[in-house]
């Protein structure tokens, strides 16, 4: 009940959390194939620290130890955690706003909108000859953005969005686009393992620009959640409790889902569709945190990018030098963890 | 007296479906306020529309003379808490921060709770009496609870109105009477106004000081609930048979279910009830329901048994409060004994005052009618008239009147005849 009490606790979980995700980051950079040795990593790792960086002397690795340390390892690192922190949000927000446990950031048709667009770049070039490398992730972008544009306006009904009907037309259309999807797959026959992949979810061959990409998405979008976490806490009671504490509820919703849309949306553009992450991660995290948005958003994107890192790490090099898409690994990890926490459920609500 | 909430001419609607046709009443500030109606009637529509959650196709509210929707959300949480029927909360949120949850028409956006805002919440815990699952999670704790839960929540906003869609309406009855209550303190030591759908009538009748009748989607009647709670009102809106008596211990107006159930279309037969006292409206109510045409006499004004019989709309012979049947009353119930085809005269005493109605059973039996008399005691022991009524009795079974136990051999008897 004491607020300064509950302030603290809230202020060590997110303090516990934000030195996991620095030791993570730092792990799963050391971790790889190539034969550096941690000691060295962590030193080409610390030069780059500003002010701290000078006081670190240069050891005598070969100049390809820096570029596969900085420009690949770690760029794979950041860009994991970002992916993760963002789906683990946006899995938050959709959950909170429709109320349903079940929900995921693709549960309004992100995924299929996006996979049909990445499948259309692959397969037939869709937008390759102007846009060339980023032909992929941008029309998966713009797929999963106008799918859930669709979605809400085939919801509305007059000037409201019942959360019921928005869940039942994104689970419609994202069926109909994944059957497209498949029948764009069966139809060319070619460069199949690649959409597989994409469609399982992977951040091979990622690195900086596709952090810079993501980056004001997941920041700009979690800054939006964030202001909004008190009104996501009251709509947590029922929409029209919330309408009755003096809240906007139809423009909270269209804003939520926007941000929680261009989140997941580039997330998705740039690493395919990783499963799980966006439903375990906010189940996970209640459990630990309490339902409360203020702690709840930043404790979600904290968890999501240390949880996707490690996956990462695992997809590098469980079956070295060969790697898995991302997406197995957290849905060989998530399935049976999802089971887990449905069996102790009654202990936290959802 | 300052009207707080006016409707005026408010028509809903839900899609196609018109529910509300033109409603207008006015809320008085501080006043106890009961909607009351019969299922479908627009109760729930109406709450709606005044919470703002239905905007009228047609009409206006005005909360304090502007018009409700109109006004910013916010300022209306700050002025009317809502509480619904059933709150279904899935997120396991302690009881303190539901509760908390209403203090959030008056923060800032990014305005951490404060001191004062904690005092609020405490404060309303208290007065709910849920101070001590204050860190419970709301999704473990009992119905009455979590309604009382919310009421502290809604009360939290500190509005000026309360409204309450059917506050009570799953919960025992010793929970129903501490919730209202618990209203019924805060609306006479703090002058908050109450407005709530009540499905009990009685309950309605007791804590409301002004009631509305709905039906069909418009008012039927407003005023103060013996004003409202008829039982030509309840006929004309409920369909129901009902017995409207008043509460001896508070005053208020009581409900009771009088025949009941439906009649059967083909009389059986006409029966005269010699009765008094109350020991004969059982009968009346069983013989009506049964299809006989009945008449009683004679019978007192304002004695249970003439209640009974007026509200069953007998042919009746009544005679002034406490007085002796006069010889034209007794007349008119000879009369009417004329037109019966059986007489039944249920276990009452006899005095003086009402020996008449024994003479005139004896006048039955010498017209030949069948006489049916339901015995619990024997005469000598309820005969207060010297003896009289003794003689006539004996009299009476000696010329053929048949002795019974209970009303339901008098019944058996009947649908025999």
């Amino acid at each position: 009940m004491d607020p300064r009490r509950r302030y603290k606790y809230w202020r060590l979980w997110i303090s516990l959390l934000l030195a996991g995700l620095a030791g993570t980051v730092v792990v799963c950079t050391v971790i790889g194939p190539a034969a550096i040795s941690p000691g060295e990593v962590l030193a080409i790792l610390g030069r780059k620290l500003p002010g701290a960086g000078r006081f670190i002397a240069r050891g005598d690795w070969p100049d390809s130890f820096e570029t596969i340390v900085f420009q690949l390892r770690l760029a794979r690192v950041v860009l994991a955690v970002l992916v993760g922190a963002g789906l683990a949000v946006a899995g938050v927000v959709l959950q909170g706003l429709l109320q349903n446990p079940l929900a995921d950031p693709y549960i309004l048709g992100i995924s299929s909108g996006a996979a049909l667009g990445a499948t259309l770049a692959m397969l037939f070039g869709l937008g390759t000859h102007v846009l060339g490398i980023y032909a992929v992730p941008l029309v998966a972008f713009v797929g999963a953005v106008v799918t859930v544009v669709v979605v809400y306006t085939l919801a509305r009904k007059g000037n409201r969005v019942p959360m019921a009907t928005l869940l039942l037309a994104g689970i419609a259309i994202g069926s109909f686009l994944s059957a497209l999807t498949s029948l764009a797959m069966i139809t060319s026959g070619q460069n199949l393992q690649q959409v597989i992949f994409w469609l399982m979810g992977g951040l091979a061959g990622r690195g900086w620009d596709h952090v810079i990409v993501l980056l004001p998405y997941v920041f700009g979008g979690f800054i939006l959640m964030y202001f909004s976490a008190h009104r996501l806490n009251v709509i947590l009671l029922g929409e029209e409790a919330a309408q009755h504490l003096g809240i906007d509820v139809e423009r909270l919703k269209l804003v939520m889902l926007g941000a929680a849309t261009l989140v997941a949306a580039a997330a998705v553009a740039v690493s395919g569709v990783i499963g799980f992450v966006g439903l375990i991660i906010p189940h996970t995290v209640r459990m630990l945190v309490g339902p409360d948005h203020r702690v709840l958003l930043p404790a979600a994107a904290l968890v999501g990018g240390i949880f996707l890192a490690l996956a990462d790490a695992l997809a590098r090099v469980v079956a070295a030098p060969e790697e898995i898409p991302v997406g197995v690994i957290t849905a060989i990890c998530g399935g049976p963890f999802f089971i887990y926490l449905l069996r102790r459920k009654k202990d936290a609500g959802i | 007296m300052p009207v707080t909430l006016k409707i005026l001419g408010v028509e809903c609607a839900y899609g196609a479906t018109p529910v509300l046709h033109g409603v207008d009443f006015s809320v008085v500030k501080g006043s106890f306020t009961g909607i009351i109606g019969p299922n479908g009637s627009g109760k729930s529509t109406l709450m709606h529309c005044i919470s703002r959650v239905l905007r009228p196709l047609r009409g206006t509210v005005l909360l304090d003379g502007n018009n409700l929707y109109n006004l910013h959300p916010g300022v209306v949480a700050r002025k009317m808490a809502v509480v619904p029927q059933e709150t279904a909360v899935n997120f396991a949120f302690s009881v303190a921060e539901v509760v908390m949850m209403g203090r959030s028409p008056h923060l800032h956006r990014f305005q951490l709770e404060g001191e004062k805002d904690y005092a609020v919440v405490s404060r309303m815990l208290a007065l709910t009496d849920t101070l001590h699952l204050v860190d419970r999670p709301v999704t473990e704790i009992s119905g009455g609870e979590r309604q009382r839960v919310i009421i502290a929540k809604a009360l939290a906003q500190e509005p000026e109105i309360i409204l309450l869609d059917e506050p009570t309406a799953h919960l025992d009855i010793s929970q129903q009477v501490a919730i209202l209550g618990l209203l019924q303190r805060l609306n006479r030591e703090l002058g908050l106004t109450v407005v709530g759908i009540f499905h009990d009538l009685n309950l309605a009748a007791e804590y409301c000081d002004s009631l509305i009748l709905v039906q069909k989607g418009q008012v039927h009647a407003v005023g103060p609930p013996e004003m409202v709670l008829t039982a030509e009102n309840i006929k004309a809106v409920y369909g129901a048979e009902v017995l409207v008596r008043q509460n001896p211990v508070t005053g208020r107006p009581a409900v009771m279910l009088a025949a009941g159930g439906g009649r059967p279309a083909v009389p059986r037969g006409r029966v005269h009830v010699v009765c008094g006292g109350g020991a004969g409206a059982a009968l009346l109510g069983l013989l009506t329901r049964y299809g006989y045409l009945v008449s009683t006499g004679v019978l007192n004004i304002g004695d249970i048994d003439w209640e009974a019989a007026r509200c069953l709309g007998l042919s009746l012979v009544e005679e002034a409060a406490f007085c002796p049947v006069s010889p034209e009353r007794h007349q008119a119930n000879l009369a009417l004994i004329k037109q019966a085809d059986a007489c039944v005269m249920v276990n009452i005493p006899f005095g003086r005052g009402n020996l008449d109605n024994l003479a005139a059973v004896a006048q039955a039996r010498a017209w030949g009618k069948p006489v049916l008399l339901v015995e619990e005691k024997v005469i000598e022991d309820r005969d207060f008239s010297g003896g009289q009524a003794t003689v006539i009795y004996r009299d009476l079974v000696a010329k053929g009147a048949l002795i019974l136990r209970g009303e339901q051999a008098a019944l058996t008897w009947l649908a025999q005849m």
